[in-house]
């Protein structure tokens, strides 16, 4: 096949320039100008125009001819017309699966000579090949999703020979992806792959997957890379790449051995995993900076224009339908950045890795741009520098995504947003039970401010502190987590997703302990949300145990607690805070009273919860050991002093001084949580999760975008 | 030697009626004719410097410097050739190996600018033919100097020839033969006598040229009389006999030498082969002499169309012509000696068009693979020139045998550096736009410093170290980076990882590694900062060694790829070695049947704050309002190890950690001028074996307004102390080194009094001011030191006035000696004295430092114009008796006591700037 794509080339660019092409559209021959010689014009100019000659071509290819035969030169031609996206499509769309069937050969013969010609040297004919090939691909597994019993396959190169050609397609396009130097072609042979794998709206069933996992999975897999590593395709193409390698690392996971697995895992190129970070970070900063400006605007407006807001609102429920519809685009982002944490270790370290160049809004492209031209024109290196706003806050991967959590949690009531919500703390959750990533972000040289987002609440005020202060980011995501816990105590209570967060804090909390980091952080704030969650659980215990095990959740928050009464000097920030503990279980020992009386009454009943109560119930032993010891003692206290409302600095006295008569029981494991994985718990999860990332990317992604032809055609018509 | 090979091929055809005047320009038979031959590569390069200096050439009556340059082109071309034929070693205008005797060919270059009349007498050329020849040089010299080669010869030659052209001519230097040691001397020693006599400006020829043969005569005395004579035969020596000091002497003076080449232009023309030469040994020294020249050049008047001296050997070690010459070129030089055309023009062609198809592949590669990447710290490469000598087999052949690689590839030298440096300037320059106050610069500092470390580790080197540790920069460590405190500006600090090399520029760089996640994420590693375990090492390996061989697994397999169950085995390992947790309530966690183990609430808030009475915990917490403070307080031992154990690269045996601070929009010539000073008196003291001690910290200026300065590690400023002990200096002291009549408070106590001195001289002499306790810093052994030496001599801040008395010396410096009637306080007296005594006695090293930066030069200290050089050499007090000095001293240190400004001005200190 090659020797023969090159043998022909030759006697086409020489004189040897067959008549055969009667091109009728103008714009059409201005690109061709270049290959074909002045006879030509008049032989075209003379003929009158009708419709192109490549609908032409196409109509004779679907009535069942073919018009190579007996034109050697016909392929070559055919490669250099621009084609018609919108006529093949409606082609293709007007045959039902039996008429595709009976076309199979002349489908197989266009597909072919489409990934014949990948490896031409024009430019032209490789945009027209990737090009024809999409639209032909995306036309037919479209027409697959109504009619099961379709082959793919079969259709596009045969059974016979898919085992040659699938993976020379997919050879091909790795080849332009590394070495083609035009970013168009690149684009299309991107987005080509992209219609492969999202071919299926089951990505376990998508057949031509299963020829990319074997030794073409190593070549793809760096030519993606490759894509990212290079600053300035990771800008136009990385979100390809990454939705691309988020749907190779997940096809069969669960089933078998999948290289991209493997290789993803591997995976040591910093400039890769920057570029890789980077094109996340890029993605939720943009969201968290349109969702910051959106806000400010309604904020700033006063109570007035909240409530027209409101009102209209009410009307046109846009504005939330749209907000979920860009989330579900960050799907694939998440998923892309989930896969990355769980999979690479080298990752973590771009978790924390400050990026300068992130785009700040308002004009991101526009910046970089900026110092590309200026690289390139050899400027003062200053100078290129100053050019990036100053006033923009260089962020991390990881500051930005806590960030961005605190505005997906916000509302977690819609499916999709529960989702979304949940697979942002499974994240967390990988990330918080990193070692790695744990010293990273207790190192307190290493410092963000990360804005958090706060949804308002009846009884609150959100204070808007614009100087915020850095803070490593384990503080970060304990405020988030304290955030989150506080503002989801509603009557549907979302179990799942407290546990993970609670599970969060708990992961921090034993990494401070077992590393002996402390960790300035006004752990107050975490002691007040956890108890009043305890609270809460226990004032709608009569529905929520019906439904979940809530024995579970404080059972989490019990030992959490008990990791500070016992562990408290091995991690806490100063000595005042172990005193500040005890203040807080004493002046709430009512919830703990309670929480003992109700872990008692479920375990001497018979039930579903039984152990759990127990287990609850003797988790406390140690916090009813302080808070029966103390109370007393601050009773006689105040009668002695004749208070009625002593204040904190009182109250905290009593206790320094009466520590010692206080015996406290060690409890095993207290450091030990289930570790996560992901099989077979969260299974059913990802698996939806990557169906709505293939319908996402199938709805959302043009696929054969005209503009990238017409580019490539415009750059080198006339180069020729 | 040489020449005897080859016929003279001088264009005799352009010299016309001449070459009858000349007829043995070769001249094997005549020796005394070796002398304009051997030196006529120094004056054709100064060529241009002269005739600038000299616009009527033709009025050049004497006709003697032109009928030496006439030689000079006539031979030169030649002379390069036969060098190039015999493949001698490159040695500018050192002795070659040939030489021998270094003096006797310096001779013969003094000799031939001073007394051409003697030795040309009636041998050569006629005066008439002067302005015929006049011609020649126009048209040869600018081909024949590298030094404007470019300006005005490019058009007469194609583009790309020229390049080459320029490069090679440089490469190719003037061949020193054999001279007739007999007959040198004697010209020599008229050639000295002649001129003098006719000057009158040194009376005793003989004495002086017998001072400066002998040993005595070093490189600070040749600095001196390079400025002070006038008498241009005597410069020609001493600019030739700099080849012969040591290298580090001379570059002691490096600013000097540069200010004197920017601002004397006779001076420029004889320093340059100097220079020349050491910028083609070294990278470093060229970018050395890059950064003087546009720190100092920068004052010169601009009025002038034409470049100055300065800017011109900028440009031209820029354009990276000065490059040691490599076999490679050698052997392409070789090439038109095939065929030599008589035509000098035609000659140089053929040369480098053949050089060009030879070199031509490998540079076309190694250009095109910097300039796309060069300068952009997005490509990962940003400071790789794309010299790729290290990975052919060559370089790993020579890397394997432990030789050394030089590059061939004509990759540019010195534009890696010069980026590396321009990007941390970059940074300087951003940061006080970042708003948001110091957080936010040090939120961009990590970023910025990110950015580069993505490029590293590349042949890039921090200029203030690599004197005395070459080294490659392997990485700036992020989390320790660090804001300082300034009002307006802002400085940094960086603690950067390098890896200690043989020679900076034919070491191989060692490969980019990424943190050992694998080793270093799970727990027992994260702890190995406190108690490193020798089981790591091997584990270390092992994991290495599996993840290795895990890449050149071929059919992956999922189990390989890493997964957490990993990090539980290998922490249940390492939990089964590990014994020694410390707290109670660990071990009864290890031992399983714990039911009943009970623990004392009481113990466990007992130990949480006994945790916290260790004040080195203390002084760790983070201030957010000085973020640097936390950085510098760490003892710099621990930082090390802490680095040390946390980098990849940690584990290579030469790998070290050095720390710079970088400031932008400072002048720092002044620093760098008092540190010289400082150097020098601390020097002069060590000779004389005082006990006074200085701390000189280095300086290097890369402009103007921007440079770097060496950190004084382990030292903390009595501002700090003030601010975050509150507690007196001698408090303090108690607190640190221990009671009153411990051996180590003793001993603090005597470097706090032998630095106090040292410093109390400096301050006086240099009229050091702006001494606020922000700027004296005490080290971990008692020492006192200053920094910040913005304002001396003339200048002090917005000359308010205050700061007064001589030096600052407070009641509570004195308590630290204990008190004004103690022993240590006579003896510090003493030290003063001893200082200023020794000081006196090298006084004139001292202020020629000054008065050579001085010329020309506006600095700030300077404003007093020549009477700064007076009242400071006034204030060695020449005329006082030692009895009456020591009685000045004692004066100085009550008025310094007693000083009411001194007191003021820290008064002032803390209401303007807050520094206690």
């Amino acid at each position: 096949m090659f020797s023969k794509v090159s043998e022909k080339a030759h006697p086409f660019s020489s004189q040897a320039l067959p008549t055969v092409i009667h091109i009728k559209a103008t714009c059409i021959l201005s690109y061709v100008v270049g290959m074909s010689n002045s006879r030509k014009w008049g032989n075209v100019s003379s003929k009158k125009p009708s419709k192109g000659k490549v609908v032409q071509i196409y109509e004779s290819f679907f009535k069942g001819e073919d018009p190579s035969v007996g034109n050697e030169h016909f392929w070559h031609e055919f490669f250099l017309l621009k084609p018609s996206v919108s006529k093949l499509e409606s082609e293709l769309a007007k045959l039902n699966g039996e008429q595709l069937t009976q076309l199979k050969d002349n489908l197989n013969l266009i597909c072919v000579q489409c990934i014949d010609i990948l490896e031409d040297s024009s430019q032209i004919r490789i945009a027209v090949a990737l090009q024809t090939l999409c639209t032909i691909l995306k036309a037919i597994t479209r027409k697959a999703a109504s009619e099961s019993n379709l082959d793919i396959v079969n259709i596009l190169v045969g059974h016979d020979s898919s085992k040659k050609y699938i993976p020379l397609l997919f050879e091909r396009c790795s080849s332009i992806l590394s070495s083609n130097p035009n970013s168009e072609i690149k684009n299309l042979a991107l987005r080509l792959i992209l219609a492969l794998a999202t071919g299926s709206e089951n990505l376990s069933q998508n057949t031509i997957l299963e020829y990319s996992m074997n030794y073409t999975s190593q070549v793809l897999f760096e030519a993606l890379v490759y894509i990212l590593q290079d600053p300035d395709t990771r800008l136009a193409l990385g979100q390809f790449v990454i939705q691309l390698l988020t749907l190779f690392v997940n096809f069969s996971k669960y089933e078998g051995t999948n290289p991209f697995v493997v290789q993803l895992s591997i995976l040591d190129i910093e400039l890769a995993l920057i570029g890789y970070s980077q094109v996340i970070t890029n993605h939720l900063a943009d969201f968290c900076w349109q969702y910051t400006t959106q806000n400010a605007d309604t904020h700033a407006g006063g109570w007035f224009s909240s409530l027209t807001n409101m009102v209209g609102s009410m009307f046109v429920s846009d504005e939330g339908s749209c907000r979920n519809q860009q989330l579900k685009n960050h799907n694939a982002i998440l998923l892309a950045l989930y896969e990355a944490v769980h999979l690479n270790r080298n990752f973590i370290t771009n978790l924390v890795q400050t990026q300068a160049d992130t785009s700040s809004p308002p004009s991101p492209t526009a910046t970089l741009e900026n110092i590309r031209a200026s690289a390139e024109s050899n400027q003062a290196p200053s100078q290129i520098h100053l050019m990036v706003n100053p006033a923009s806050q260089p962020t991390s991967l990881l500051a930005t995504f806590i960030e961005y959590c605190s505005i997906v949690t916000q509302d977690t009531k819609p499916d999709t947003l529960f989702n979304n919500g949940k697979l942002c703390l499974l994240i967390l959750t990988c990330i918080s039970e990193d070692q790695y990533a744990n010293s990273l972000m207790h190192d307190p040289n290493l410092v963000y401010k990360v804005q958090l987002h706060r949804s308002p609440m009846r009884h609150r005020k959100i204070p808007s502190d614009p100087s915020l202060p850095a803070q490593p980011l384990a503080c970060a995501m304990l405020d988030f987590v304290v955030e989150f816990i506080t503002s989801h105590k509603m009557k549907r209570f979302p179990m799942e997703l407290y546990l993970l967060s609670i599970g969060i804090a708990q992961r921090l909390v034993c990494y401070q302990k077992r590393c002996r980091v402390r960790l300035s952080y006004q752990w107050p704030e975490l002691w007040k949300s956890l108890i009043a969650l305890l609270r809460f659980l226990l004032s709608h215990e009569g529905t929520l145990a019906k439904k979940m095990n809530i024995f579970q959740l404080a059972l989490q928050v019990v030992n959490i607690f008990n990791l500070f009464i016992t562990y408290g000097d091995t991690f806490l920030p100063s000595p005042t805070s172990y005193d500040e503990l005890y203040y807080e279980m004493i002046r709430m020992h009512q919830v703990f009273n309670n929480l003992h009386a109700m872990a008692l009454r479920y375990s001497s009943i018979e039930g579903e919860f039984k152990e759990w109560a127990q287990k609850l119930a003797n988790s406390l032993v140690n916090v009813r050991a302080i808070t029966s010891h103390f109370v007393p003692k601050i009773n006689t206290w105040l009668t002695d002093q004749g208070l009625s409302t002593p204040s904190e600095d009182q109250i905290l006295e009593v206790v320094r001084c009466n520590y010692d008569s206080l015996m406290l029981k060690l409890q095993d494991n207290l450091d030990h949580y289930e570790r996560y994985s992901e099989s077979p718990q969260h299974e059913s999860f990802f698996y939806t999760m990557v169906q709505t990332v293939i319908s996402d990317i199938n709805q959302n992604i043009d696929f054969t975008p005209e503009e990238s032809v017409q580019k490539v055609f415009q750059d080198f018509a006339s180069v020729s | 030697m040489s020449s005897e090979g080859n016929p003279p091929i001088v264009a005799s055809c352009e010299q016309g009626p001449a070459s009858d005047a000349l007829p043995n320009v070769h001249g094997r038979t005549c020796p005394t004719r070796r002398g304009p031959n051997s030196h006529q590569r120094n004056l054709s390069l100064d060529f241009r410097p002269m005739k600038i200096s000299l616009p009527p050439v033709a009025q050049v009556t004497a006709g003697t410097t032109v009928a030496a340059l006439a030689a000079t082109t006539q031979h030169h071309r030649h002379r390069s050739l036969d060098l190039d034929l015999h493949r001698i070693p490159e040695v500018d205008v050192t002795p070659s190996p040939e030489v021998g005797q270094p003096e006797n060919c310096l001779f013969f270059r003094l000799m031939s600018k001073t007394t051409l009349q003697q030795c040309s007498k009636a041998k050569l050329l006629p005066m008439a033919k002067s302005s015929k020849l006049k011609e020649d040089i126009t048209s040869l010299g600018s081909d024949d100097s590298g030094i404007c080669g470019s300006d005005s010869s490019a058009e007469t030659r194609p583009k790309g020839s020229e390049e080459t052209i320029a490069t090679e001519e440089v490469k190719s230097e003037p061949e020193e033969e054999q001279p007739k040691e007999v007959v040198i001397k004697q010209t020599v020693e008229t050639a000295a006598a002649e001129p003098a006599a006719k000057e009158n400006c040194v009376p005793k020829k003989d004495n002086l040229l017998r001072f400066m043969e002998s040993s005595m005569f070093q490189a600070p005395l040749a600095i001196s009389y390079l400025f002070t004579t006038k008498e241009i035969g005597v410069q020609t020596y001493i600019a030739n006999k700099l080849f012969t000091f040591p290298e580090q002497e001379v570059d002691f003076y490096l600013p000097q030498l540069i200010s004197m080449y920017i601002h004397i232009p006779e001076l420029a023309t004889l320093i340059f082969p100097y220079l020349k030469q050491r910028c083609i040994k070294s990278a470093e020294f060229s970018l050395q002499v890059v950064w003087l020249l546009k720190s100092y050049s920068s004052d010169a008047h601009l009025t002038s169309k034409k470049k100055s001296d300065g800017t011109k050997l900028k440009t031209l070690i820029l354009s990276d012509k000065l490059r040691p010459r490599s076999f490679h070129d050698r052997e392409v030089v070789k090439h038109p000696l095939t065929a030599p055309s008589p035509n000098k023009k035609a000659h140089q062609r053929s040369q480098s068009d053949a050089s060009a198809l030879i070199v031509g592949q490998a540079s076309a590669e190694a250009a095109e693979n910097s300039s796309t990447c060069l300068g952009d710290l997005r490509s990962g490469r940003a400071f790789n020139t794309g010299c790729t000598c290290f990975n052919t087999h060559r370089g790993m052949v020579n890397n394997l045998k432990g030789r050394q690689t030089s590059c061939i590839c004509s990759a540019p030298r010195l534009e890696g550096e010069v980026q590396f440096v321009d990007k941390l300037l970059a940074i300087g320059h951003l940061l006080p736009e970042v708003s948001g106050g110091k957080e936010a610069q040090a939120i961009r500092l990590r970023a910025e410093i990110d950015q580069i470390n993505l490029n590293l580790p590349a042949r890039v080197w921090l200029p203030i170290h690599s004197s005395s540790i070459p080294h490659h920069v392997l990485h700036i460590s992020t989390a320790f980076s660090a804001v300082l405190n300034s009002k307006d500006k802002a400085p940094f600090i960086l603690y950067v990882e390098v890896l200690e090399v043989d020679n900076i520029e034919t070491s191989p760089v060692p490969q980019k590694m990424l943190n050992a996640l694998r080793s270093t994420k799970s727990e027992e590693n994260l702890l190995t900062n406190e108690r490193p375990s020798p089981s790591n090492t091997s584990q270390n390996l092992a994991t290495m060694l599996h993840s290795n061989s895990m890449g050149m697994l071929y059919p992956y397999d999922n189990d390989d790829c890493w997964t957490q169950e990993d990090d539980e085995i290998s922490q249940q390992y390492v939990n089964k070695m590990k014994t020694d947790r410390d707290t109670i309530s660990q071990i009864s966690l290890e031992s399983s049947d714990s039911r009943d183990m009970m623990v004392a609430a009481g113990d466990i808030r007992r130990r949480l704050s006994s945790a916290f009475s260790d004040p080195r915990t203390l002084a760790r917490r983070r201030d957010p309002e000085d973020p640097s403070a936390n950085v510098l307080s760490e003892p710099w031992m621990d930082k090390v190890q802490r680095i040390r154990d946390s980098s990849p690269y940690g584990r290579l045996a030469n790998w070290r950690l050095l720390s710079v601070i970088i400031k932008c929009g400072d002048d720092l010539r002044q620093e760098m001028l008092a540190a010289q000073m400082l150097e020098m008196l601390q020097n002069t003291w060590k000779d004389e074996k005082l006990a006074l001690r200085l701390r000189p910290y280095k300086i290097v200026c890369l402009s103007a307004d921007s440079g770097f300065i060496e950190p004084v590690l382990n030292s903390v400023s009595l501002h700090q102390i003030k601010k975050q002990h509150q507690m007196s200096l001698l408090e303090y002291f108690h607190a640190n080194f221990g009671p009153p009549n411990s051996e180590e408070f003793l001993e603090a106590q005597q470097n706090f009094v032998a630095s106090c001195a040292a410093y109390c001289v400096v301050c006086y002499l240099l009229q050091v001011k702006d001494r606020h306790n922000g700027n004296i810093l005490l080290d971990d052994k008692g020492h006192l030191i200053h920094i910040d030496f913005g304002f001396i001599l003339s200048t002090s801040p917005r000359n308010l006035g205050f700061e007064t008395s001589p030096f600052k010396l407070t009641q509570e410096f004195v308590d630290v000696m204990g008190g004004e009637e103690s022993d240590m306080f006579r003896y510090f007296k003493l030290l003063i004295l001893q200082g200023l005594l020794a000081a006196r006695k090298h006084m004139d090293n001292l202020l020629i430092l000054v008065e050579i930066m001085r010329s020309g030069s506006q600095l700030p200290c300077f404003k007093s114009g020549a009477a700064t050089v007076q009242a400071l050499k006034n204030r060695f007090h020449l005329t006082l008796t030692e009895e009456k000095l020591e009685r000045l001293v004692d004066k100085m240190v009550c008025n310094s006591l007693d000083s009411l400004s001194t007191n003021l001005y820290d008064r002032y200190q803390y209401i303007t700037n807050g520094i206690l």
